[in-house]
């Protein structure tokens, strides 16, 4: 995408905004009365304090429940795991210890020394006086192999074919190398020339046509993405069940006696929002320090930007979706026919998940992926991993968020009408037809 | 035309081929208690959510002392619902004071007049358990807290008394009493005529969505014809009266009946009547209860 389309888009997106809003401001509500100017900066504040007000107690509540505690705990410390344990791992599989027996040639140290470096792996040799030995230092594992002379490697288990750790590759490696010096000797090659074989240059490879663009395969995307996935689903729970509770406890038609449908939803969709960015900080923050402390491949390149755009995503997609689940909720009064009205409209959501996860993993994002990181609904998973695979440059991606910003407002506006003729029907779940009468 | 107080005009209201209010007019005085009456269906919870903008109108009109009532008016009542609506999990002292947020008190404003409500209905030191841990009654006296946290100028109560035990009744009788004496308008809804007859000055009683009848409760109890109060010793049903010619039986309750002469029926025939049934411990003439005033609306 070029950038000035992604101006062109951006200008269109403001456009509609525009449009939409004056549509809505011109549109006469029934239990208001003409507006004095000053009447209605005085409403405009009140609006604000009330919302501030509902958005508080949400806060409160939220902080007080263990729910939140609790949760922020376990994700905090699975993403320190998740960061971690792979470094350590990699820092455990990175060493190799190699037993020589005595009166080997010395030349096996050069060749294990070499292939360990073409394998990136931090060799230690010891020398062992027997094979006997040797097989006794490999029973207790204070070895990871022994070579006897230039005709056998011992192991304590065969390396799978299939197997591809560092170690393996290396006992493999080792082998062929130690064939090929014996077959060397055994060639009666000099040593110039037993060197300008080991060190043949390749010929070149022309191609028809250019090799399909694969990037490699980014970890801090997919911890992105699946934080993303247990934060929303976490945090669209708590929209349904609290404004199922205000339903199914009758509260709500206190709270309507003296607050707009609209403010009691957005302070509970601002409250929520607050704690949610909140706590995803709190876990982007606990992931950058523990990679930091461990020396993690998640610092290094893009990674701080991928984990940023999925905090900004995760808030977005939160802001989205939220409408989406107040609305279920002030159809229901009970969590199973919420869960049935909520199922259908979170498709796309688990959709978008599996398949951000499965092209994280694969490293290729296809043309159907890279179409859904411009739709609001899906946008959210789409578009954070299309920046970890660098598929993305800055304007298509300012795009996106534009698009889910005007996406977001057509949803909420739709969300509030739904909202404000579902809440006060009691006594059963309530009927799409339902919402086509008056209260 | 009243135009200070509550004044609803003309309301109409429709659920599909249920008419729930039906040109319904009356309206509420500042410094008065005003009953509520219907039977069941009647519609007076539609006219209560009505006032709080929570049921749209099909037509009609309300204000508030000349103004029509809007958001902003209603910042100034306050509401208590037929099904009582609090959060379960909500300490009570928040949630009265975040209601009281909610309805313009500042912050210190809502903490302090929540405060003195609670220790005003004896809850005061439940301030801190969450709602769904207290009794039937200690809720309804939250609620009642709620809605006056923010000192109302006019207070709209749905069955507040449904439900309670007689203290409970008296204190929160007593609550609806003082405020009308502070002049502020109360208009509460309930079944139980006893109380309505003891706490309210004015009685509005409407049937099938429309108004059947209003005045004082003094006018309504000396209007229509007065009623004898008969007690015969041994007798709880009052059967001896329903064959008499020119008197009906308007009300037996705890061996006590009350009867309605037809002009020209003569009362020494009855209490003759009753003489005979047993030993005549009373037989006077008495005001109309309210709840003979209600059968009688609503027959």
């Amino acid at each position: 995408m070029t950038r000035a389309l992604a101006i062109r888009l951006v200008i269109a997106a403001l456009v509609v905004v525009a449009v939409v809003r004056r549509r809505w401001r011109r549109r006469p509500r029934r239990d208001q009365p003409v507006a004095t100017r000053s009447d209605a900066r005085a409403s405009s504040h009140a609006n604000r304090s009330v919302v501030l007000l509902v958005a508080t107690r949400e806060i409160r509540q939220r902080l007080r429940g263990r729910v939140l505690k609790v949760s922020t705990l376990v994700i905090m410390l699975a993403v320190v795991a998740a960061i971690v344990l792979p470094t350590i791992r990699s820092h455990t599989s990175s060493r190799v210890r190699l037993a020589v027996v005595a009166g080997a040639p010395a030349s096996i140290d050069a060749l294990a020394a070499r292939t360990a470096t073409a394998l990136g792996l931090h060799l230690r040799v010891s020398t062992v006086t027997t094979t006997s030995a040797g097989k006794a230092d490999l029973t207790t594992n204070r070895v990871d192999l022994v070579v006897t002379d230039h005709s056998n490697v011992i192991v304590a288990r065969a390396p799978s074919p299939t197997d591809t750790s560092p170690a393996a590759q290396f006992v493999r490696d080792l082998a062929n190398e130690l064939g090929t010096a014996r077959a060397v000797a055994a060639a009666g090659l000099t040593p110039a020339q037993a060197d300008a074989l080991a060190h043949a240059a390749p010929v070149t490879i022309t191609a028809l046509s250019g090799s399909g663009r694969r990037h490699l395969v980014d970890p801090t995307s997919i911890i992105g993405i699946i934080l993303t996935f247990v934060l929303l689903s976490q945090y669209d729970q708590w929209i349904l069940t609290g404004v199922m509770e205000e339903k199914s406890s009758r509260v709500i038609e206190v709270l309507l006696a003296t607050v707009k449908p609209l403010q009691l939803i957005a302070g509970k969709v601002l409250g929520i929002g607050a704690v949610a960015l909140a706590q995803g900080t709190l876990i982007v923050t606990t992931a950058l320090v523990a990679a930091s402390a461990v020396g993690s491949s998640i610092l290094h390149g893009t990674a701080p930007w991928v984990l940023a755009s999925s905090l900004l995503w995760l808030v977005l997609g939160y802001v989205f979706y939220s409408w989406v689940f107040a609305a279920a909720g002030s159809m229901a009064e009970r969590m199973d026919q919420a869960q049935s009205l909520v199922f259908p409209l979170t498709v796309p959501l688990i959709v978008a998940y599996v398949y951000a996860l499965s092209t994280a993993s694969s490293g290729n994002a296809s043309l159907l992926f890279k179409v859904l990181a411009y739709f609001p609904p899906t946008a959210l998973f789409a578009m954070p991993t299309l920046v970890g695979l660098h598929a993305v440059s800055v304007g298509p991606f300012l795009a996106s968020v534009a698009i889910d910003l005007v996406g977001t407002y057509l949803i909420a506006q739709v969300a509030a009408t739904v909202y404000r003729r579902a809440i006060l029907r009691t006594g059963g779940r309530v009927r799409w037809r339902d919402l086509t009468r008056t209260r | 035309m009243v135009t200070s107080g509550l004044v609803l005009s003309g309301l109409r209201r429709r659920f599909g081929d249920l008419v729930a209010l039906r040109d319904l007019s009356f309206d509420v005085a500042g410094g008065v208690v005003t009953g509520f009456l219907g039977p069941n269906g009647a519609g007076k919870t539609t006219t209560m959510r009505a006032v709080f903008g929570l049921t749209d109108l099909d037509g009609g009109s309300i204000t508030w002392n000349g103004r029509p009532v809007d958001a902003t008016v209603r910042q100034r009542f306050g509401y208590m619902p037929e099904e009582r609506g609090l959060y379960p999990t909500m300490r009570v002292g928040d949630q009265v004071e975040y209601l009281g947020q909610l309805h313009g008190l500042s912050s210190l404003d809502a903490r302090r007049s929540t405060q003195q409500w609670l220790e005003r209905l004896g809850i005061a030191d439940r301030a801190q358990d969450r709602v769904e841990d207290l009794s039937h009654g200690n809720q309804q006296r939250v609620q009642l807290a709620s809605a006056l946290v923010h000192e109302p100028d006019l207070l709209v109560l749905d069955e507040p008394l449904a439900g309670l035990d007689p203290t409970g009744i008296d204190d929160i009788g007593a609550v609806l009493v003082e405020q009308a004496r502070l002049g502020r308008g109360v208009l509460f809804s309930s079944h139980q005529l006893d109380q309505v007859e003891d706490l309210c000055e004015q009685v509005v009683i409407i049937d099938h969505g429309q108004l059947v009848v209003r005045g004082t409760v003094d006018e309504l109890a000396s209007a229509g014809p007065p009623r004898w109060r008969v007690r015969v010793d041994g007798d709880r049903d009052g059967s001896w009266a329903a064959s008499l010619p020119g008197v009906t039986v308007s009300e037996v309750r705890g061996g006590e009946v009350r009867l309605v002469l037809d002009p020209g029926t003569d009362s020494s025939a009855v209490l003759a009547a009753a003489s005979r049934v047993g030993r005549v411990t009373e037989f006077s003439l008495q005001r109309r209860r309210m709840s003979e005033v209600f059968r009688e609306a609503v027959r």
